[in-house]
């Protein structure tokens, strides 16, 4: 092509200017190591979508949708036994399939989609967390669609997805043995520190190693977890997990109060005046 | 993973067997099965290695190659992971079939090595801001019979021991321009210590106890694992919960102590025959693919 004189051609790759500045030394506050952010929490809010949910806890803001169930494609035949309580045999059982998308203004760095490996690991997770929960043999043959988008990110981002995905599918009326609820922990680099709940995001950045746990509350399972870092011995993992468990036995009674009131919302609009 | 048609009666069999500490081949919960290690067996990388684990073998190729640095980081190297499942270990990795597990195993690698401590990066930078030495790990799944993030992480492991990096000087022109130069010496490298590089160890949850190092009968028989990376010195660095059941939080506290205790006995064993390996010098013999 002929030169192009009148465009101005940036450079290829562009970053934030605060990659360069020197390193602020803004130390995070101490805090009570069990502080769990207030967190507001909304059901049914999409019209499109079987069921929805936006979740808010600190800085971190995260919106799911929940569809289907629809015809599965690429069914595979199956016989053998049928579970307990009629469901579905285990080759005929429903699929759960999960997407986790970061917003590209949702962190410092702008990141364009499709993320790469983070997001699909994270959509694993996901997965992975919502199956015990997600009575699929009721559903054979079909697939439930659940699609996480993290518009910011405060900290402990999963949690708050994994969260949000649980009263989606609450909302959506698909059959759940439990909810399913999500925690962040994090731990600061040092001799011997101590985990922290519900890190913000310069806490997380800051963090030799985090930590998601997700439970499901009433039966008292742990439905996932996911953690990294150099945490040390396995005592203080333990000990993370435990805290992990008692923060999402917390959050539960303000998921339950969210889907009573969705439920009236629902009802109130659907009632005949 | 590949699947395998399971009647109801054999898993009665194997969750049977595993309350009373006894699998279907006679080893105990907490035992590994037989498993091979021969490391420098292709001779293009810096370093390879090859794990053969019952039925499941693994090939760890590393290739050094320069590179720049990351912005974050500006004096570290860093590794780059690839998992490839390739359509001989199983039918159902033909075509675009094995691409989730591959990227699953590597992200799990990433995590497991995304500490300050796994591995010295420190050590892999040339010039800070400008030039350092990446390390491609790719993994090349040959078979699969269960238990496949132990033997891929037993393989890095030893294939990271195995990886000899060329040794570089910077020389500096007068007028400011930056020269690479590799010693003339093929044999004179720089070689990573691996004392910190975890290794994973799955624990499967079958009835009311947990299994290391499951076949893949055993595997289907299990709803839920937990999969812990630990290192030499017992601490964990990355945990993480595989399959479509729950777990109950005593139950995990039991994994993790029995994850690090065998773990710690993996280490020294891994670390005493790649040492005797190393020993031996040029003169071993080498068993490659045909043995």
């Amino acid at each position: 092509m002929p030169g192009d004189h009148r465009r101005i051609r940036g450079p290829e790759e562009s970053q934030p200017p605060q990659l360069y500045a020197a390193d602020e030394d803004e130390a995070p506050a101490a805090r009570d190591p069990t502080r769990l952010r207030p967190v507001y929490a909304r059901a049914g809010l999409l019209s499109q979508a079987k069921g929805s949910a936006y979740l808010e806890a600190g800085g971190t803001k995260v919106l799911c949708a929940v569809s289907g169930p629809r015809q599965a494609e690429g069914g595979e035949r199956g016989g053998g036994p049928a579970g307990a309580g009629g469901e579905a045999p285990a080759a005929l059982r429903g699929r759960l399939l999960c997407d986790f998308r970061r917003a590209p203004f949702a962190g410092r760095r702008r990141r364009a989609p499709p993320g790469g490996g983070e997001e699909r690991e994270l959509a694993l997770a996901l997965q992975e967390a919502l199956e015990p929960a997600v009575r699929l043999g009721r559903y054979p043959r079909a697939q439930l669609e659940v699609s996480a988008l993290l518009l910011e990110d405060g900290g402990s981002a999963l949690a708050a997805a994994l969260t949000a995905a649980a009263l989606a599918l609450a909302d959506a009326g698909v059959e759940m043995y439990d909810l399913v609820v999500g925690c962040g922990l994090s731990r600061a680099p040092g001799p011997a520190p101590t985990w922290l709940l519900d890190p913000t995001r310069l806490e997380e950045e800051r963090a030799a190693a985090g930590l998601t746990v997700a439970l499901m509350p009433v039966l008292n399972q742990v439905a996932g977890l996911l953690g990294s870092g150099e945490g040390g011995p396995t005592e203080s993992w333990a000990e993370a997990v435990r805290l992990g468990l008692e923060g999402c036995q917390r959050l539960y009674p303000v998921l339950q109060q969210c889907l009573v009131r969705a439920a009236r919302r629902r009802d109130a609009s659907t009632a005949p005046s | 993973m590949a699947s395998v048609a399971l009647s109801e009666a054999e898993k009665v069999y194997i969750v049977h067997g595993v309350q009373e500490d006894l699998r279907v081949d006679g080893r105990g919960c907490d035992d590994y099965r037989c498993v091979e290690v021969e490391t420098d067996v292709v001779s293009n990388t810096s370093g390879s290695a090859r794990v053969k684990m019952g039925h499941t073998d693994i090939l760890v190729g590393v290739k050094a190659e320069m590179g720049t640095p990351k912005l974050e980081k500006p004096n570290e190297g860093y590794l780059e992971f690839f998992v490839d499942c390739s359509a001989n270990a199983t039918p159902e990795f033909e075509g675009r079939g094995g691409d989730d597990l591959g990227t699953e195993i590597a992200n799990t690698l990433y995590r497991i090595f995304n500490n300050k401590s796994s591995v010295d990066l420190k050590s892999l930078c040339v010039s800070p801001r400008e030039h350092c030495w990446i390390l491609y790990v790719d993994v090349l799944l040959l078979e699969c019979g269960g238990n496949l993030f132990d033997a891929i992480s037993i393989a890095v492991k030893a294939a990271l021991f195995n990886t000899r990096i060329p040794r570089v000087r910077v020389l500096e022109d007068e007028e400011g321009s930056k020269d690479i130069e590799l010693s003339d010496d093929p044999y004179d490298c720089i070689r990573l210590s691996v004392e910190n590089v975890p290794c994973i160890v799955t624990l499967c949850k079958i009835g009311y106890r947990h299994v290391v190092d499951a076949t893949l009968q055993e595997e289907a028989c299990s709803l839920a694992s937990l999969l812990v990376s630990v290192t030499s010195k017992g601490v964990v660095t990355c945990m993480r919960k595989v399959g479509k059941g729950s777990l109950d939080p005593e139950s995990i506290f039991e994994m993790m102590e029995t994850g690090k205790r065998v773990g710690k006995v993996l280490h020294t064993s891994l670390q005493s025959i790649l040492h005797k390996e190393e020993s031996l010098g040029p003169k071993r013999q080498k068993v490659g693919f045909l043995g």
